[in-house]
Order: structure tokens, then C-alpha cells, then sequence
């Protein structure tokens, strides 16, 4: 018998995850997760700056999907987020991948 | 020649990007390479946010100015608020290091302004509200 395929939820948040833009995608992360989507993959690589808010979205939605047995996991980080990730430990709480198709199957 | 650059912006988290805009513009024409002018970016991004949620509580009539000018081989960033006191010590440390269950979501902001900047220092009166100044060596 097959295994079925976890569903899995790409986000691909565009420009700056500041305050100002962590906002939305806090919004839909909340959505995604009320609706039983618990498998997620944010794509970052057309998100140039991410400040303490947008890490805060992300580490929260991670929190909610781990207890409901998911997991938030990110790709395609440019080196200045993978330094701010790294700088702020935020490296140690998120799978990190370089390339989309790796994260995707990690989800298998 | 010193050349003096400032912006005074109402004190709402959509001009976080211009800001930056602003930022990149007077550490550019100061003489800061692209990491530094990034670095410097990010802990005004950090400290006009903390400004707006915690010394204006979420107003958006607030009013934040921002100065930036090179002195010597220093890069000086000012930023001015009329808000309620702004207290560091107050601000827990992040505790990077702890596992996922553990980490907490505060202090994160001011984690950042340190690590990007050479000095951080807060001011505050009652006349005048918080002053931020922060330096960063341009070499």
C-alpha cells in the first residue's frame, strides 16, 4: 500500500519580512494552520531582509505546527539571512535547505 | 565637508522601508561599504520598530526623527522619539542557544542593534523623550 503524501504548503514571501511585512505573513501562516495545513515550507529566496519580527512570525508558526505534529521548514536563503539566522539561533529551530526540491522531499 | 542627513517620518511601521531607503542613502554617500551599510540598515529597522510598538505604543500620529552623519572614520545614527520611556535594562536578553520550546520572543530587536552597531546608547528626559544614538567605525 502506498504511503499518502503529506500536503505540503509553500509560502514564498517577496521583499522585506520587517515589521511591516511580517504582518501579512503572520496572518497567513495562521490561516494555513487553522485549516489543518501543518506542513510548511516558506521559500525565501525572493525575501531580501528579514528583522526580529519576521523571525518572531516564523518561530511562532513553528511552535503550532510542531505540536500538531508538522513542521515549518525554510529554503533558498541568501547569505545575509543565513547569517542572520545563524547569528540569532534561529538556525537550530528551522531546517534549512538550499534548494526547494531538497525541502520538499525532506517532508516525505 | 560634513554632510548632515536626516528624515522625520510619523511613527507607523510602513515607512520601515524607507527608512532603510534613507539609511542606505546617507551611509552610501558616507563612505560605508554594502555589508556595513546593511548592518547599519538593519539596527535602525530594529530600533524605528521598537520605537513605534513600545514608545508609541502602536500610534501612528508618533513622530520619529532620524539623523545620520559621518564624523571622522565613525558612522552616527540618531533617533529621537516624543514616546514613553524606553528602559534596555528592562529588556531581557534573548537566549539564542535554548531549544524551540524554550526560546521566548523578546529582546530580540536590541540583540540585533548590538551586534550590528559598534555603541548603542540610550537617552531619555521627560522633555524630550528617548534618544538613540548609534555608532558604527566606518574602518
Amino acid at each position: 500500500m502506498a504511503m499518502a503524501q503529506k500536503e505540503i504548503t509553500v509560502l514564498t514571501p517577496q521583499g522585506r519580512l520587517d515589521a511591516a511585512g511580517a504582518r501579512p505573513l503572520e496572518a497567513e501562516l495562521k490561516q494555513y494552520m487553522a485549516a489543518g495545513k501543518i506542513h510548511l515550507l516558506i521559500d525565501l529566496a525572493g525575501t531580501r531582509y528579514i528583522s526580529s519580527n519576521g523571525l518572531r512570525a516564523l518561530l511562532a508558526a513553528q511552535k503550532q505546527a510542531k505540536e500538531r505534529g508538522g513542521a515549518l521548514k525554510l529554503c533558498c536563503l541568501s547569505p545575509r539571512l543565513v547569517e542572520i539566522f545563524e547569528m540569532s539561533g534561529f538556525d537550530r529551530v528551522f531546517e534549512i535547505f538550499d534548494k526547494r526540491e531538497q525541502a520538499e522531499e525532506s517532508f516525505e | 565637508m560634513v554632510q548632515k542627513f536626516s528624515l522625520t517620518v510619523d511613527s507607523q511601521l510602513e515607512h520601515l522601508s524607507e527608512i532603510a531607503d534613507f539609511v542606505e542613502l546617507a551611509a552610501r554617500e558616507s563612505g560605508l561599504d554594502d555589508n556595513k551599510i546593511y548592518e547599519v540598515q538593519m539596527a535602525v529597522d530594529e530600533a524605528c520598530a521598537n520605537v513605534i510598538e513600545h514608545a508609541y505604543h502602536g500610534r501612528k500620529d508618533g513622530t520619529i526623527d532620524i539623523g545620520c552623519e559621518r564624523r571622522g572614520k565613525e558612522f552616527v545614527v540618531t533617533i529621537q522619539d516624543f514616546g514613553e520611556r524606553f528602559d534596555p535594562k528592562k529588556v531581557a536578553r534573548p537566549r539564542t542557544r535554548d531549544p524551540l520550546s524554550k526560546r521566548n520572543i523578546g529582546g530580540l530587536g536590541l540583540f540585533f542593534m548590538h551586534k550590528m552597531m559598534d555603541k548603542v546608547h540610550f537617552e531619555f528626559s521627560p522633555g524630550s523623550g528617548n534618544r538613540l544614538t548609534m555608532i558604527k567605525k566606518i574602518k
